[in-house]
């Protein structure tokens, strides 16, 4: 049998615990996420800080010599990064401007009710489930000459043959990197702005109308306003991923002709993967990253202003 | 290696077909191998090479004594994995139907084998050795990258295996010019394992054609014959092209970026017109030189004779057009030999390539200007931080034993290619179609007269450089501007890499045979002579 004291020092001890426990919850709730965190996010990126500052190539030994500002230096001292800087932006805005001008085109349609509608709206949202991978190798199949029917089908308009290398010519090759990019992402921004569409109230035009509001005039003074931030929301969501832009080049165009469709992420991942120069290809990310992070933050500014004001 | 370990295989047929036998016990005999043939499909042929490979690796009599050692002492390893690297695709089902299960059998040690496409073997196995993850045992890769790997501590030597397994002998078996890429600073780092030398192969009805002959002779005063240099080459092309396309043309090499990788066509046609790539004092880059621009416009001549589209076609894809008809003549790897008489295309694995429309019409000759490239191609290396280094060096030496290459080369799935004097000269390769002893001995030739790759340090940088400015130049730039920005690039990695080791590395790559058109192996004297 237990004596008195041995029965209240547990009891004590398991006071003590709770009380413990109850003290530190919160901790122990979010330490999974917390190491999780560290381990997957916090480290990779010190790691990378770290290896930007270092020797770290492959070709030149893999003994990791303090370099200081080189590998940032390297970069800017190769033409083909800058280039590449340019034609990411470029790409960039080209694509985002014309996935919001269809898509927005695509929302206004479906805003009516007709038969087959939910039909096709489904339809035009499956590419969005699509692997850019696969996307990229379906415009290739499709545009790459002779063998791919997007010349013939420009024969057949057209009643003349068409000869065009849609995959070596420039500027052929960016045009078919924006057809297969909106033809991938056009849906997120009609799903986008299709919701935004259907949450602005019908009393608004019901008044506009009564005010004599003609539809063009309904659109730029009701529409238009009520959705810019949906807009701005889309757009800055595809502007960040679009400047990513890495699987559709690598399987349509792998950056060519020459150095032409090279991206900035195209550009790295040859550095980084394949020509095994990690300190100069994680230099480049990380300025990426920071040029990403200044637009990122004034696209959010511009999109908190209404709600600041 | 001695003449008696390949002369010992090649006799295993004789004693199979050598001893009298009766005329019923013949017809049984042969009605049973086609049963058996019929049975096993096209696995057939590899299912006879299996045979003879396992033979050749345990017969202590009809064996092969470099296969016989390793698969001897590789049985105190039994129950391990060894993991492999090897190209995704084709040459990758060698470790899985072939020498994999063979050497399992045999040993009791597994093969893994990690496939990537060419390229990125380089970057996997690097990514492994940063890693530290040991998750590599035998990487076989092209001995371009081999200095960098050596310098880098990637790759172990082997020659303290060789000498305790007693292999040298089997050295002297290999062609003097891949017998020469298995060293680097005087150590050897692997076995060869894949004659990548390019031949150029031509239609001889095309080249026979009455009617063709009659009208390039009213044209250029003089015979058709198969071009001797790069200038007739194009000329012939085009000739053939403007007589008969859309039906023939007269070139087709696939030109697409990587795929097989533009470098290959500059590096050849620049060094067969006497270019070299640095100047080996300043190592200044001199292929925008007037001899790089000479290459280069006739590289872009080409093009022009070719099928439309061939910018961007991989070669696989010139392979289509070749076996279909549509090509006079093609420069390319010695597989192109083997699936022009159908003889890859048995196997199941070949399917993807329509069966050939141009058996018994191809004829095999040396490059245009004698030099052809010696492109990529394979050694078997032990990686530095394998945890079974030994079992990894079995491997590598019983897998390129003389026997067991030899079978290796002929599976009609893979693309292996003849390396040994043995293969060259074997009776049973000889016996695979008609003009295979023509094959072989077109194959030798161009080994004694090929220019290799860059085999120095940053040879991947160098070749990306030029690989994507060539599709530049492909897409309409100036000849000129694309070669002085590419020498450029050149230069500037070659500062990167340090002036100093790039041009100890290049010196070194002087030293071997095939590293100019000046010093091929012909042109050193050591030539092996083989007859068709």
């Amino acid at each position: 049998m237990a004596t008195r004291a041995e029965t209240t020092i547990p009891r004590r001890r398991s006071r003590a615990a709770s009380s413990w426990l109850d003290r530190n919850i919160r901790w122990i709730l979010v330490a999974p996420s917390i190491v999780l965190v560290l381990a997957l996010t916090i480290f990779p990126l010190g790691f990378a800080i770290w290896a930007s500052f270092v020797q770290y190539d492959f070709s030149l030994g893999l003994d990791h010599p303090w370099v200081g500002l080189d590998n940032y230096k390297e970069n800017w001292s190769d033409p083909v990064w800058v280039h590449s800087l340019w034609v990411t932006a470029a790409l960039a805005a080209v694509m985002v401007a014309v996935e919001l001008a269809l898509g927005f085109l695509l929302a206004l349609a479906m805003m009516r009710p007709f038969p087959g509608r939910r039909a096709l709206t489904v339809l035009f949202v499956i590419p969005l489930f699509m692997s850019p991978v696969i996307v990229g190798g379906f415009f290739d199949l499709f545009l790459r000459r002779p063998f791919g029917p997007m010349n013939w089908l420009l024969g057949q308009l057209l009643g003349h043959p068409v000869t065009i290398d849609f995959t070596n010519d420039s500027p052929w090759t960016y045009i078919s990197l924006i057809i297969a990019d909106a033809w991938q992402w056009t849906p997120f921004m009609f799903v986008i702005l299709l919701a935004g569409l259907a949450a602005i109230p019908d009393e608004l035009y019901e008044a506009a109308d009564l005010d004599g509001a003609k539809p063009r005039q309904s659109f730029f003074f009701v529409t238009l306003p009520l959705l810019a931030p949906i807009v701005l929301i889309a757009v800055t969501f595809r502007f960040i991923d679009a400047t990513k832009l890495f699987d559709i080049i690598y399987s349509l165009t792998r950056g060519g002709p020459g150095t032409d469709t090279y991206t900035s992420s195209y550009y790295l991942y040859q550095e980084g993967f394949e020509l095994f120069h990690l300190g100069q290809g994680t230099a480049g990310s990380l300025m990426l990253m920071v040029m990403l992070t200044f637009i990122s933050f004034w696209l959010v500014r511009r999109l908190l202003k209404p709600v600041e004001a | 290696m001695s003449e008696d370990i390949h002369e010992g295989f090649d006799g295993a047929e004789p004693s199979l077909f050598g001893t009298p036998i009766g005329r019923k016990d013949f017809l049984f005999d042969s009605a049973k191998l086609l049963a058996a043939a019929a049975a096993a499909g096209p696995f057939y042929l590899a299912a006879e090479q299996a045979d003879a490979a396992i033979e050749a690796s345990t017969s202590l009599t009809a064996g092969d004594p470099i296969a016989l050692s390793a698969v001897n002492a590789a049985k105190q390893f039994k129950g391990i994995t060894l993991t492999k690297t090897n190209e995704s695709g084709l040459q990758a089902l060698d470790d899985h139907n072939f020498t994999g299960p063979l050497w399992e059998k045999l040993t009791g040690i597994k093969v893994k084998v990690i496939e990537s496409p060419f390229a990125q073997i380089y970057s996997k196995v690097i990514a492994e050795h940063i890693a530290g993850t040991g998750g590599i045992d035998v990487i076989d890769g092209s001995p371009v990258w081999m200095p960098d790997f050596a310098e880098q501590k990637v790759i172990d030597p082997v020659d303290s295996y060789i000498s305790k397994y007693k292999a040298q002998a089997t050295l002297n078996d290999y062609h003097p010019l891949y017998r020469a890429l298995m060293k680097y600073k005087g150590k050897t780092w692997g076995f060869f394992d894949d004659g990548d030398v390019w031949n150029l192969y031509y239609r001889k009805d095309i080249f026979g054609n009455a009617k063709l002959k009659a009208a390039y002779k009213a044209k250029f005063k003089r015979d058709l014959r198969v071009p001797r240099t790069w200038d007739e080459f194009t000329e012939t092309s085009q000739f053939i092209t403007d007589q008969m396309a859309p039906k023939v043309y007269g070139g087709g090499e696939g030109r697409g970026l990587g795929n097989p990788g533009n470098q290959f066509y500059f590096f050849q046609q620049f060094r067969a017109r006497g270019g070299r790539f640095f100047n080996p004092s300043t190592m200044k880059a001199e292929i925008n030189n007037e001899i790089g621009v000479k290459a280069m416009q006739s590289i872009m001549a080409e093009v022009k004779a070719s099928a439309p589209g061939i910018e961007k076609l991989s070669f696989v894809d010139s392979w289509v057009n070749w076996l279909q008809g549509k090509t006079a003549m093609i420069y390319a790897w010695p597989p192109t030999g083997r699936i022009s008489e159908n003889y890859a295309q048995r196997d199941k694995a070949f399917n993807f390539l329509p069966k050939s429309k141009i058996v018994g019409k191809v004829g095999y000759a040396l490059m245009p200007q004698l030099n052809g490239e010696h492109a990529g191609s394979f050694v078997k290396m032990v990686s530095a931080d394998s945890k079974n280094k030994e079992a990894a060096y079995l491997f590598a030496q019983w897998a390129t034993s003389p026997s067991i290459s030899l079978q290796r080369v002929q599976l009609p799935y893979t693309l292996r290619d003849a390396y040994r004097i043995s293969h060259y000269k074997s009776k049973q390769f000889r016996s695979r179609w008609p003009a295979a002893g023509e094959y072989l001995k077109a194959l030798a030739d161009a080994a004694n007269n090929a220019v290799l790759d860059p085999i120095m340090t940053g040879a991947a940088d160098y070749a990306n450089a030029l690989d994507r400015a060539m599709t530049a130049i492909y897409a309409g730039k100036d000849i000129q501007a694309g070669l002085d920005d590419t020498a450029k690039e050149w230069d500037r990695i070659t500062n990167k890499l340090g002036v100093a080791k790039q041009k100890a590395s290049y010196a070194l790559f002087l030293k071997l045979p095939g590293s100019t058109s000046q010093n091929t192996v012909a042109k050193r004297g050591q030539a092996v002579k083989i007859s068709a």
